[in-house]
């Protein structure tokens, strides 16, 4: 695993590498990035390049998160220095410092407050509309924050970030069918993403396993996202752990499955044909197979296996571990 | 293979250059020389002996050979290799640096703005980013006693 990087962060910073990070601040912040003499001039001594701002919006996020407050009003003012203030970036970015600061709940409906205020101007400000639905959500306001999530959407719906939110504020509400449907939506823009795939997969089985009784086209349908994110990338730890944990939760259910009792049933569900008792043993062994040689190279630290999460190959050891089979 | 990618290149471009000048040389010659074999209204090309023939040839070959060898790395183009690749890898470093002192590393998940795939949900979806949460897990760590 390579150190986390400013210029390409990881999607998730564990607070080790955030202090790290923010650590480099008081080195990058010593010199501006822009330069202080007149126009013409200021063209020729500037010394940004295309990466600065990258690395500045990124120092910025690791410092809020660090609670580095003083560098972060440092960057801010590069940045409103540079883009002015009423660039919109800046005033989200002006808006997560404002967020940061507020020490409670009241002084975080201030904040909410004056997005609304930013949102009634300009009604088409997106990115002041996502961070009204994150401050909602760290309010706990959650059918707030879906019905303003859900107006994003409706106005626009490309914004396939806006539909993967959605799709998660309404997992957590346990409404997986209108969860499902978000999802869906990702897929549309992004069909290659094995993320989305192995994420519908999880909505899918996660619906079947809150109904009453297991049901197949649901897990029948979960097993095929999860077979379509392994075809789009076929190292990808998440999807053969979940199809591995698919097809032993299906594999009983089709040994006493009787095809004939289902004819009698109509539900909307009925044209998803389970898959055959065979196809789903091969499918599992494969995944068992691929998981054994990603626990094992990884644990041997062969070059071009080290990228995984140790927390995702753990899980897999634990899977694995379960079945009474000995990897290492 | 680099090494030897370099003195094909350097073999190659000295042996062409010569050929080339060799050519020249020896069309100036036959240029000037009243002995034309031609004797109708076109001008036609004297030809070209052949050792600079092979010479040109050779040399030519050489420096593809030596080109072909010192080209990086060919990428996948098979979308599941490719992939399969930076899951199996991660972001390599591109050997670069910023001038802010940052490593410049290679590609990652192109989806990684969807937040879909990380450790802790919704990581990775700036627009939606939960900074508060953020610097609770921050505080929590270090009153833990700031351990991995």
């Amino acid at each position: 695993m390579s150190q986390p990087n400013l210029l390409t962060p990881p999607a998730h910073i564990s607070p080790q590498s955030a202090l790290h990070l923010s650590q480099k601040a008081p080195l990058i912040l010593s010199k501006p990035p822009t330069s202080s003499l007149p126009w013409p001039l200021s063209l020729l001594s500037s010394s940004e390049s295309p990466e600065t701002w990258t690395t500045y919006e990124n120092l910025f996020y690791t410092c809020l998160q660090t609670g580095d407050d003083a560098s972060a009003r440092q960057i801010l003012s590069f940045f409103s220095n540079r883009f002015s203030e009423t660039n919109e970036r800046v005033i989200v970015l002006r808006g997560l410092y404002e967020e940061l600061q507020a020490r409670n709940k009241v002084e975080l409906e201030a904040v909410l407050k004056k997005y609304n205020q930013l949102i009634s101007e300009d009604p088409t400000r997106f990115l002041v509309r996502k961070r009204k639905v994150a401050v909602l959500k760290s309010l706990e306001e959650m059918e707030e924050a879906i019905g303003e999530c859900v107006r994003l959407v409706e106005e626009s719906p490309t914004d396939v970030e806006g539909w993967a939110e959605l799709g998660e504020l309404y997992k957590s509400q346990n409404l997986f069918p209108q969860a499902i449907y978000c999802l869906e939506e990702v897929l549309l823009s992004c069909p290659n993403s094995w993320g989305a795939h192995a994420t519908l997969a999880t909505l899918h089985h996660l619906s079947s396993s809150s109904a009453p009784t297991p049901s197949i086209p649901s897990l029948t349908l979960s097993l095929r996202h999860f077979c379509r994110s392994i075809e789009l990338n076929d190292s990808y730890l998440r999807g053969f752990y979940g199809l591995k944990v698919l097809s032993s939760e299906l594999i009983p259910l089709l040994q006493n499955y009787n095809p004939s009792s289902r004819r009698n049933q109509h539900n909307d569900e009925e044209d998803v044909a389970p898959p055959k008792l065979e196809t789903v043993k091969k499918l599992e062994e494969l995944a068992t197979g691929k998981l054994g040689e990603i626990v094992r190279r990884y644990g041997a630290g062969d070059n071009g296996w080290t990228g995984y999460e140790e927390s995702e190959i753990a899980a897999a050891r634990k899977l694995l571990d379960k079945e009474g089979k000995v990897v290492r | 293979m680099p090494f030897l990618a370099a003195v094909l290149n350097t073999m190659g471009l000295v042996f062409l250059t010569h050929a080339i000048y060799s050519t020249h040389e020896h069309h100036s010659l036959t240029a000037s020389s009243p002995y034309k074999t031609s004797t109708t209204a076109i001008p036609s090309f004297p030809s070209i002996p052949l050792d600079i023939l092979i010479e040109l040839l050779a040399s030519t070959l050489a420096l593809l050979t030596g080109i072909v060898l010192s080209s990086p790395a060919l990428k996948p183009i098979q979308w599941s290799t490719w992939s399969s690749s930076l899951s199996r890898s991660g972001r390599k470093s591109e050997g670069k640096y910023t001038k802010e002192n940052i490593e410049v590393l290679g590609e990652g998940d192109p989806f990684q703005f969807l937040g879909l795939d990380s450790v802790r949900e919704g990581e990775g979806r700036r627009g939606f980013w939960d900074g508060r949460g953020a610097r609770g897990e921050y505080v929590g760590w270090v009153k833990a006693g700031g351990k991995a």
